[in-house]
C-alpha cells in the first residue's frame, strides 16, 4: 500500500520534471513549423499554419545554402576530431598504462594537473599562436585543438590499467610481436568499448564546439551550425537593415539538433557505459 | 618495422599541416602588409579582391560587379555583423595576415581603424575625384582634410515613423516639435488605457542615441586623425542631457517602452499596436517593412520632432563606408573597387541597393535621382517615403567620432541600461560615461581636453 | 565502491610490465612508450602549456592606443584586483556557483534516485528525457532558452514576468544551464547507483525502511565520490560561467553587461577593446582561481573522491 503511494509519487515527480526537460522541444518543433508572422501571432504550443516545408526550403536556401555547408563542416570536424583524438588519447592511455619509459609519471601528472584548467582561458592565447603559424581561418585552427583530450587520456588508461591483465600483453610479446602490434592486435580490441565511449564524448564536444570556432574563424564558408547560427541570430537582433528571420533561425536550431539527439538514442548503451568509467572507478 | 610505420604517419602528419600553411600563406597573399607608399607591382590578370560586409542582398551586387569586370574579382564573405566583424578585422589586422583587402566600416568606427594606421588613405588613389558627389558631412566622415580613410555608402538620416491607424483612432495629431511629441504620448496613454507606448526607446544602441543627441547639436568628442593623440570629450554636455532628461520623463511616465531594439519583444511591438512610432534612420523603411509585414498600409512617415519650433536640426544613426586596409596588395585596385561598388556610376548596384536591400544612398546623384526620391512604397500606404528622408541627410551636422568608439558607446549603452533597470538618473548615467570615457582616453595615452 | 587509482607517483611498478625482459627490451620499450604518447604531448605543449605560457608572457606587458606596448610586471594583476567590474563579475559567479550548483545536483540526484528505485518503462522514458537536452548545443539551448524567455514567443507571456530583467537574469541563466546538464549529472549518479550491492538496502527494506529513508540513508552517502565529482565540475562550469551570458546579452544589455562575469569581460577586453594584455591578466587569475580551487576542493574531499 505505501509502496504504491510512493511509486505514484515518484512517478508524478519523474512527470513533472520530463514535462520540463522537454517543454523546449516541443516549443522548438512546434515554432519550427510556422512561417514569421506565424510565430509572432498564434499561440506558441500549438500549430498553426503548417510550414514546416516552407521553412526547411528557406533554411537550405538563405544565403547561398550556406546551412548545408555549416551542416557538413560541423559532420566533418565533429569526425576529424573527434576519431583523432581517440586515436591520440588510445595510444597515450595505453603507454601510460602499460609501458614503462622514462618521465612517464612526470607526464601524468602534469596531465592531471592540467585536465583542471579552463578551456576559455587558452582560446585568445592560442588564437595568437595560431595567427603566427599562419593557421587561422583554416579549418586546422579548429581540429587541431580538439585533438587534444587530456581526460580521454585519464579515461583510457584507467580502462587499460583495469581490463587488460599485463599476462595477455607479455603472451604476445613472447610471440615475438613488436610493441606496436601489441598494440594493435591484444589492447586495441580490448579497448573497444571504452574507445566508441570517448569517440562518442569527442565528436559531441566537437558538435558543440563554439568558443575556439568563433573566434578563430572568419570564413563563413568554414563554420560549423553553432558560430553559423549565431551568426545569423547575431545579425537578426543587432538589426542589419535587413529581414529578422527568425522562422529560419528556429528551423536550422531544430535541425542541428537532430543528428545529436538520434545518436545518442542509438548509442544509449555507450554513453551509459562511458559515464559509469568516468566517475566512479 | 612497426615503430617506421608509425614515425611515417607522423611525417606525414607533419607535411599535410606544412602544406597547409603555406595554402594559407599563399591565400592570403601575406606580404607582411602593403606599403602604401610604394607604388604596387603591376599585376598580370585577374585580381582577386577580398571585400567583407555584412549588406542584405550584397551578393546580387557582388555578382553584378563581376559580371561587369574582367580585370578585377570581387570575392565577398560575410565575416559577421557589426562588433562581430569588428573583432574579427581587429585580430586579423594584429595578427598582421588574414584581414581583407576591402571593408565595411560604419561610419562611426573609421577612426578606430585608421588611429591604428591599418587604413590605407584613398586619397592617394583618386578618392578625392569623387569627393563633390557627397555630402559635406558624409565626406567629413571618412576624411581629414586630403587624406580619405573610406567611401561612404550608405547613411541613417532619422525620421519619425508613425501608425497612420493608431493616430486616426485616438485623434493625435503628427508632432512636429518634441513637446508636442510628448503631449501627444499622453494623449495616446489616456485614450489608449495604456495599452500603446509612444514609442521604444532601445538602450542598446550606442548609434541610436548619438543620434538623436546629433540632432539636439550636441558633440561629444572633438577628434581629428591628423592630430592622432589628442581628443575632447564631451559626452554629458548640456545638449545630450536634454535628450536623456526628456527621455526618462518619457519612460518614468509610462510613454515610451525601453524593450532593446531588435528582440523579437521588439519586432513583435513594431507589427503590433503597442507602439504608435518609431523614430527610424534612412535605412528604416526597408527594415520595418521586412520585420512588421503584418503592419502593412499602416505606417507613414514624417519628420524628425524639433526642439525649437520651425528649425531643421537632423541626426544620423548608421551609416557605412568601405576601407581599404593596409593587408592589401594591391591598393591602387582595392581602391578602385571601393569606389566603385556603391559608385555614383554604378547605377545597376543602386538599384540592388535601393530596392531590394534598402539602403540609403550618400552618393548625391543617386540620392537625387526619380528612382530614389520618386518611389513609393506600398508598405507606406504609397507614401513617398524618401521625400522626408533625403532633406532630413541634407540638413545634418558634422560631427566627430572618437578612435576607441566600441567603449565609447558599450559605456552610453551600459550605464543607461543599468539606469533603467535600478530606475536611477539617465542624465547621471551620462557623468558616470564621462567619467569612464576621460578615464580610458588618458590611460589609452590620450592627451584629453 | 570507491575504488581508488593509484597516484601517478605510486602507479609505476603495478602498471609495469614483469621482470622478466631484458635491458634491450626495456629501451625498447622505453621508446615505444616514447612513441605512443608522443603525439599527445605534441598536443599538450603546442595548446595548452605553450598558450598558457604565452598568455602569460603578454600578461606581463601594457599596451595603450598611443604609446604602444611596454613592460609593466604585475600592473594589469594589480589593475585586474583593484577593477570594480572584475570583482562584481566574480561576486556574481561566486553567488551563482553557491546557488546554481547545489540546485542542479539535487535536481540530478532526485531524478537518479527515481530512475534507479522505479523501474517501470516510464522511468525509462523518464531517463532519457532529462538526458537529451545534454545533447544540445550549449548555444542552440541557449538561443532556444531566449525566444522562450522572450515575451512574444514563449509560452511563459501570460505570467508577465520579465525574465531578463536585472533581478530575474541570474535565475533565468541558471535555469539553462539546470535544464542542459542536471540530466548528464543524473546519468552520472545513476551510474554509481547502479554500481552499489542492492544487498545492503535490500536488508535495509526488510528492516522496515521506506524507499524514501534508503534513498537519504544509504544510497546517497554511498555515491559521494561521484555527488563530489559533479560537484566540483559544475563548480568549475559556474566559474567559467561564458556561453549563455554572451548569447543571451543582446536581449538586455543593462541586465546583462559586459563585465557580466569575468570570463564575458575578459572576452570582451579582448575581442571588442583590444585590450589583450589586460585580458589575458583577468584570464590567468581567473585560471589560477580555478586551477587551484579545484585542488583545494579535491584536497578537503579526498576521502570521497576517485580523482587523487
Amino acid at each position: 500500500m505505501s509502496f504504491k503511494k510512493g511509486s505514484v509519487a515518484a512517478h508524478v515527480v519523474m512527470g513533472l520534471l520530463a514535462i520540463y526537460f522537454l517543454l523546449p522541444f516541443w516549443w522548438l518543433l512546434v515554432a519550427a513549423t510556422k512561417n514569421n508572422d506565424g510565430l509572432f501571432q498564434s499561440s506558441s504550443l500549438w500549430f498553426s499554419d503548417f510550414q514546416l516545408i516552407d521553412n526547411l526550403k528557406l533554411l537550405f536556401a538563405q544565403n547561398d545554402g550556406v546551412y548545408l555547408t555549416w551542416l557538413r563542416n560541423s559532420a566533418f570536424y565533429a569526425v576529424v576530431s573527434g576519431v583523432g583524438a581517440t586515436v591520440i588519447s588510445a595510444l597515450a592511455g595505453y603507454a601510460f598504462a602499460k609501458l614503462r619509459f622514462p618521465g612517464r609519471n612526470a607526464l601524468f601528472a602534469l596531465l592531471l594537473g592540467l585536465i583542471m584548467v579552463p578551456a576559455t582561458a587558452l582560446v585568445l592565447p592560442t588564437y595568437l599562436l595560431m595567427s603566427q603559424a599562419n593557421m587561422v581561418d583554416t579549418i586546422w585552427a579548429v581540429i587541431l585543438p580538439s585533438l587534444l583530450n587530456p581526460f580521454g587520456v585519464y579515461l583510457l588508461r584507467v580502462y587499460v590499467h583495469d581490463s587488460i591483465p599485463d599476462e595477455m600483453l607479455e603472451a604476445a610479446r613472447i610471440d615475438g610481436a613488436g610493441e606496436f602490434r601489441v598494440f594493435r592486435s591484444v589492447a586495441l580490441p580490448a579497448m573497444r568499448p571504452a574507445l566508441v565511449t570517448v569517440l562518442l564524448f569527442s565528436m559531441v564536444a566537437s558538435w558543440n564546439n563554439f568558443f575556439l570556432p568563433l573566434v578563430m574563424l572568419s570564413d563563413d564558408q568554414l563554420y560549423p551550425l553553432t558560430v553559423g547560427l549565431r551568426a545569423w541570430y547575431m545579425s537578426a537582433i543587432m538589426g542589419n537593415g535587413g529581414a529578422a528571420t527568425f522562422n529560419v533561425i528556429v528551423t536550422g536550431a531544430l535541425v542541428a539538433i537532430v543528428p545529436l539527439i538520434a545518436a545518442f538514442l542509438m548509442l544509449q548503451r555507450y554513453w551509459r557505459g562511458g559515464l559509469t568509467i568516468g566517475s566512479v572507478k | 618495422m612497426n615503430i617506421g610505420n608509425f614515425s611515417a604517419r607522423r611525417v606525414s602528419r607533419r607535411s599535410v599541416v606544412a602544406a597547409v600553411a603555406a595554402t594559407a600563406l599563399a591565400l592570403t597573399g601575406c606580404s607582411s602588409g602593403g606599403d602604401d607608399d610604394k607604388p604596387a607591382e603591376k599585376p598580370t590578370g585577374t585580381v582577386t579582391v577580398k571585400v567583407w560586409a555584412w549588406y542584405p542582398e550584397f551578393k546580387a551586387v557582388v555578382d553584378q560587379f563581376n559580371a561587369t569586370h574582367t580585370d578585377v574579382k570581387i570575392e565577398w564573405t560575410n565575416a559577421g555583423t557589426g562588433q562581430d566583424q569588428y573583432t574579427k578585422l581587429q585580430t586579423a589586422l594584429k595578427a598582421g595576415k588574414g584581414a581583407p583587402d576591402v571593408v565595411m566600416l560604419e561610419l562611426q568606427e573609421i577612426p578606430t581603424f585608421a588611429l591604428t594606421k591599418h587604413l590605407v588613405d584613398l586619397g592617394k588613389y583618386g578618392a578625392n575625384d569623387v569627393k563633390g558627389d557627397y555630402a559635406g558631412w558624409a565626406w567629413s566622415q571618412v576624411s581629414s582634410g586630403e587624406q580619405v580613410y573610406a567611401i561612404p555608402v550608405d547613411a541613417g538620416p532619422m525620421a519619425m515613423m508613425y501608425r497612420d491607424d493608431i493616430f486616426k483612432k485616438y485623434n493625435l495629431t503628427v508632432p512636429t516639435t518634441w513637446d508636442e511629441y510628448k503631449a501627444q504620448a499622453e494623449k495616446l496613454k489616456a485614450a489608449s488605457g495604456g495599452k500603446s507606448f509612444m514609442t521604444d526607446f532601445g538602450a542598446n544602441d550606442g548609434g541610436f542615441m548619438t543620434g538623436l543627441f546629433w540632432q539636439a547639436g550636441a558633440k561629444p568628442y572633438t577628434y581629428d586623425i591628423a592630430n592622432p593623440s589628442s581628443i575632447g570629450v564631451n559626452v554629458n554636455s548640456a545638449e545630450a542631457k536634454k535628450v536623456f532628461e526628456y527621455w526618462e520623463g518619457m519612460v518614468n511616465n509610462g510613454l515610451a517602452d525601453t524593450t532593446a531594439f531588435h528582440t523579437t519583444d521588439f519586432y513583435n511591438g513594431l507589427g503590433s499596436e503597442k507602439y504608435a512610432t518609431y523614430l527610424a534612420a534612412g535605412w528604416g523603411p526597408g527594415y520595418i517593412q521586412a520585420n512588421a509585414g503584418g503592419a502593412a498600409g499602416k505606417w507613414k512617415v514624417a519628420p524628425l520632432p524639433q526642439w525649437t519650433a520651425g528649425a531643421n536640426a537632423q541626426g544620423d544613426w548608421g551609416g557605412s563606408s568601405f576601407a581599404v586596409t593596409d593587408q592589401a596588395k594591391y591598393p591602387d585596385i582595392a581602391a578602385k573597387v571601393a569606389i566603385e561598388i556603391f559608385g555614383a556610376k554604378n547605377t545597376e548596384a543602386w538599384k540592388i541597393g535601393i530596392d531590394k536591400a534598402f539602403l540609403f544612398p550618400t552618393v548625391t546623384p543617386v540620392l537625387e535621382s526619380d528612382a530614389f526620391t520618386g518611389k513609393t512604397y506600398d508598405f507606406f500606404g504609397g507614401q513617398k517615403v524618401n521625400e522626408v528622408f533625403v532633406p532630413a541627410y541634407s540638413a545634418i551636422g558634422e560631427l566627430d567620432w572618437s578612435p576607441f568608439n566600441s567603449y565609447n558607446f558599450n559605456q552610453l549603452t551600459t550605464n543607461l541600461g543599468q539606469a533603467i533597470e535600478k530606475k536611477t538618473s539617465w542624465t547621471a548615467s551620462l557623468d558616470a560615461a564621462q567619467e569612464n570615457i576621460k578615464t580610458y582616453a588618458t590611460q589609452q595615452g590620450f592627451k584629453v581636453q | 565502491m570507491t575504488e581508488v587509482q593509484t597516484s601517478p607517483a605510486a602507479a609505476p611498478a603495478a602498471a609495469g610490465p614483469s621482470e622478466k625482459t631484458g635491458r634491450r627490451s626495456h629501451r625498447r620499450e622505453a621508446a615505444a612508450g616514447w612513441l605512443f604518447v608522443l603525439p599527445f604531448a605534441v598536443l599538450l605543449v603546442a595548446f595548452l602549456l605553450l598558450p598558457m605560457a604565452y598568455a602569460f608572457k603578454i600578461s606581463l606587458y601594457r599596451s595603450t592606443l598611443i604609446e604602444g606596448e611596454v613592460f609593466a610586471f604585475f600592473d594589469n594583476y594589480k589593475q585586474a584586483i583593484d577593477d570594480p567590474l572584475v570583482r562584481e563579475g566574480v561576486v556574481r559567479v561566486l553567488i551563482f556557483g553557491l546557488i546554481q550548483t547545489p540546485v542542479m545536483i539535487g535536481v540530478a540526484l532526485l531524478a537518479a534516485l527515481l530512475i534507479d528505485a522505479a523501474t517501470s518503462r516510464f522511468s525509462r522514458f523518464f531517463r532519457l528525457a532529462a538526458f537529451v537536452p545534454y545533447a544540445v548545443p550549449v548555444v542552440i539551448g541557449t538561443l532556444m532558452w531566449g525566444f522562450l524567455y522572450s515575451d512574444s514567443l514563449g509560452p511563459f507571456s501570460g505570467l508577465g514576468i520579465d525574465f531578463v530583467s536585472s533581478d530575474t537574469v541570474l535565475a533565468s541563466l541558471g535555469n539553462i544551464t539546470t535544464w542542459q546538464w542536471a540530466g548528464y549529472n543524473m546519468i552520472v549518479l545513476y551510474a554509481a547507483l547502479q554500481g552499489l550491492p542492492r544487498e545492503t538496502y535490500e536488508s535495509a527494506k526488510i528492516d522496515g525502511a521506506g524507499e524514501v529513508q534508503i534513498a537519504l540513508r544509504i544510497k546517497t552517502p554511498m555515491i559521494s565520490s561521484a555527488l563530489v565529482l559533479a560537484t566540483l565540475f559544475t563548480i568549475m562550469g559556474t566559474l567559467q560561467f561564458f556561453t549563455e551570458p554572451l548569447i543571451l546579452q543582446p536581449l538586455n544589455p543593462g541586465a546583462i553587461t559586459q563585465h557580466y562575469t569575468p570570463n564575458v569581460y575578459a572576452y570582451n577586453q579582448a575581442f571588442s577593446f583590444q585590450q589583450y594584455n589586460y585580458s589575458a591578466a583577468i584570464s590567468f587569475l581567473l585560471g589560477a582561481v580555478v586551477f587551484i580551487g579545484s585542488y583545494i576542493f579535491l584536497f578537503a574531499t579526498r576521502k570521497r573522491s576517485a580523482l587523487q
